[in-house]
């Protein structure tokens, strides 16, 4: 009976141990859940994976579990967990949903990060009625990239700005036709913005940054004569066959590979994301090693209010969950990847730009000189901080994603029925 | 000791009438020779438990991923639903805003066009390959697996090869026009609103015919052949008696495969979404492609809208299954 009593000590003592020390690891153990895009983007996925693990070191007991996801699915995923008063600590979102903010689903990142380390148009990006809701990691430009002895071949020659005029824009598309070559890149299989690049651009740089805002914003009237001025510029350029034929199935990708390499075009306008596929070796669907990319102004339009402006796009960003329990600690983690040497180190490895403020003239390795012109060319542009389709949403979001982006480039409608569609989804 | 298990081992059983037992049931000898030992465990007499038991599992699993969500989607529908935030009835708000979209209306316009064409199509195919593969052609094994290996592909794989088929510039349908001289007949079939719908209806019939044929070439080979003998005999043309014999006796199954495969095009997505997003300007657009742009592309969180359309479309093709399968009622049974 003895003995008994001594075991049923034992097992007490043993559980009530076993108890205190699983409280205590619990206690311990705190997991941040980021839920994030790029699942198959080695590069950026090496970047935040490296990021987790530095905050883990540094911070004991915490853990950062990361789960990749295709951005279509990952989309699909929030919305119903969020909707659910569910979902992770962190996420990515881009700066175009704003229906995040808008049913206050987002902690205000005002204080929990260095702002000074982040570029002003970025935090511009993610300002929302006071308070500032995003990471800016991912950020890029719309450029018109050429391919430089194409350019010499055809004996054409590049103004001192780097920036041809209306009339010599529209010269060097026709010539360049005239020639069997396309003049510009472009395609829309697989992305709702890129063919809308060509007419964007034109209408901010016509419009200048206010009244472009108040177009995406649908405060100005697409009837304005401004608008059909620019409209018509645009069309001269797609009715001199200024794009490819096969436009419509273009997918992004296919585009790349189009300009540099088979059948090569003239010029390439694409986000500044390029080199993130061009730099790859050639058999990943990279630029042949010979090839000499150079980088122009999208061209300046007659009477443009702005002809130095440019739209810059910040893309993938990361939030924190406004209804985690560790919003502070998210908040912790993400001012960890807000510094100069992590915007130089995202520059360096994922060859894209950042919202984080970075130093290109520190940048080494092979395509330093490329960063560098990069800079050189947006050194004095001023920026409209988002693309339409981040601007808009619901029809006037679709009316634009199928007429500017698809139909119009495709020379299916004329300015008038853009006009009129444009006026009608507002 | 040994008298004792004697006795065990040998119950003692009333004289029982043989007529009594039915055709159902043991004899009343093995009736309680059986029941001796059972007794108390199990009725089997109400076998409640081992239903439930056996229903269980895939009713829990119908019940949570169909049922559920078919009335929760009916009720999200009459709902506003936002984040953290109580719904709110609505009624019959988001079904009169119908009404009133041209982009559904489209929508609806283009996804009948395919249900109401593409079945057709494919039938009409299905049947002329299952005749020749029927007929023992040269070469039928092999275009029985020809024909066939499309449903094994995947919508995705499907999507990108025709996208390069239909390519403009180097595209197999152009590059042949051009070959053959008729290079004004080249053109961006899936950029062009007059052709883009067209060659998507081509490709889902590419698709889903050989399916058909192999169902249909069944059905065939399980015709009785004193049937077609005799219509032979009778000197009964090739085409009378496929007319007249032969398509009677598959009709079931001929009406089994259009209401199949009018479900499918009702329902149609995966092969929009790769190839042409519904445009260009909604020529393509589906109702399952504008319930999922409604849902997750318009940067909103407004997914009870989608709710209503989804449960109208719900209804539609019901009435569709319903109104075809009145149609192809068949007045007399055929016997043979």
């Amino acid at each position: 009976m003895r003995k008994a009593n001594r075991w049923g000590k034992w097992i007490v003592f043993a559980v009530a141990a076993m108890f205190v020390f699983s409280a205590t690891a619990a206690r311990a153990q705190t997991v941040l859940t980021l839920w994030s895009h790029w699942a198959d983007h080695d590069s950026k996925r090496a970047f935040v994976e490296g990021a987790a693990r530095t905050f883990e070191k540094a911070n004991s007991g915490v853990t950062v579990k990361v789960s990749w996801y295709e951005k279509q699915a990952l989309h699909a995923a929030l919305k119903t967990a969020l909707l659910a008063g569910q979902g992770p600590d962190i996420f990515y979102a881009e700066p175009n949903q704003s229906e995040y903010v808008e049913n206050n689903l987002l902690y205000d990142l005002s204080k929990a990060l260095n702002w000074n380390n982040i570029e002003p148009w970025a935090k511009l990006g993610w300002t929302y009625k006071g308070g500032v809701y995003g990471l800016p990691l991912e950020a890029w430009t719309v450029e018109m990239y050429y391919n430089k002895k194409m350019l010499a071949d055809l004996g054409i020659k590049l103004p001192a700005g780097m920036q041809f005029s209306q009339a010599e824009f529209l010269d060097v598309v026709k010539k360049t036709r005239a020639a069997g070559i396309t003049p510009i890149s472009l395609g829309v299989g697989d992305r709702d913005f890129p063919g809308a690049f060509l007419t964007h651009e034109a209408l901010l740089k016509k419009l200048g940054y206010d009244d472009y805002d108040k177009l995406l914003h649908g405060t100005l009237s697409w009837s304005d004569p401004r608008v059909r001025e620019a409209l018509v510029s645009v069309k001269q350029v797609i009715d001199a066959q200024g794009l490819p034929s096969s436009f419509s199935t273009l997918k992004l990708g296919e585009s790349h590979f189009y300009f540099h390499t088979k059948p090569g075009s003239l010029m390439f306008l694409m986000g500044s994301f390029y080199p993130s596929r061009a730099f790859n070796p050639p058999d990943k669907g990279g630029q042949p090693p010979d090839f000499q990319l150079g980088l122009m102004h999208y061209p300046a339009v007659d009477k443009g209010a702005c002809n130095e402006c440019k739209t810059i796009t910040i893309g993938g960003s990361y939030v924190v969950n406004a209804s985690s329990k560790n919003a502070a600690l998210a908040g912790k983690f993400l001012n960890s990847m807000a510094t100069p040497e992590m915007g130089n180190k995202w520059l360096e490895d994922v060859l894209v730009q950042t919202g984080i403020k970075a130093d290109p003239a520190k940048i080494s390795g092979p395509y330093a000189g490329y960063f560098r012109e990069l800079a050189q060319i947006n050194d004095k542009c001023k920026f409209y901080p988002e693309r339409p389709v981040g601007v808009m949403t619901g029809k006037a979001k679709e009316v634009f994603t199928q007429v500017i982006n698809n139909a119009f480039p495709a020379g299916l409608l004329t300015v008038d029925q853009v006009i009129e569609k444009m006026n009608a989804a507002k | 000791m040994r008298e004792a298990a004697s006795t065990i081992s040998k119950p003692v059983l009333p004289p029982v009438d043989p007529s009594e037992w039915t055709s159902t049931s043991m004899s009343p000898v093995h009736a309680s020779a059986m029941k001796a030992p059972m007794q108390g465990s199990r009725d089997l007499s109400r076998p409640m438990g081992a239903i439930v038991g056996f229903l269980l599992p895939a009713l829990t699993i119908y019940v949570a991923f169909t049922a559920y969500p078919v009335v929760r989607t009916l009720y999200n529908s009459l709902q506003h639903v936002r984040p953290a935030r109580s719904d709110v009835y609505v009624g019959l708000e988001n079904y009169i805003g119908l009404w009133g979209d041209e982009f559904f209306w489209k929508a609806v316009t283009n996804t009948l066009a395919w249900a109401a064409t593409a079945p057709v199509f494919e039938q009409m195919l299905a049947i002329l390959l299952a005749l020749a593969l029927y007929a023992r052609i040269p070469g039928a094994r092999f275009f029985r697996i020809m024909w066939f290996t499309p449903v094994l592909m995947s919508f995705v794989v499907v999507g990108i090869i025709w996208m390069w088929i239909f390519n403009y510039d180097w595209g197999v349908v152009n590059s042949l026009l051009r070959g053959v001289g008729l290079d004004g007949w080249a053109r961006s079939w899936l950029g062009d609103p007059t052709t883009a719908l067209p060659a998507l209806i081509f490709v889902t019939t590419w698709m889903w015919t050989g399916f058909n044929m192999v169902v249909l070439l069944a059905a065939l080979h399980s015709l009785p052949s004193e049937v077609l003998e005799a219509a032979e005999l009778d000197n009964c043309s090739w085409m009378k008696k496929l007319w007249f014999v032969i398509i009677p006796l598959i009709r079931p199954t001929i009406m089994n495969l259009v209401v199949l495969s009018f479900v499918g095009k009702m329902k149609v997505f995966d092969l929009v979404w790769i190839m042409t997003k519904g445009g260009p300007l909604w020529s393509t657009e589906t109702v399952s492609t504008y319930v999922y742009k409604r849902a997750f592309e318009w940067n909103t969180f407004d997914l009870v809208y989608p709710c209503a359309i989804a449960s109208v479309w719900f209804f539609i093709v019901l009435a569709g299954v319903l109104l075809l399968s009145i149609l192809f009622r068949q007045r007399g049974k055929l016997e043979y």
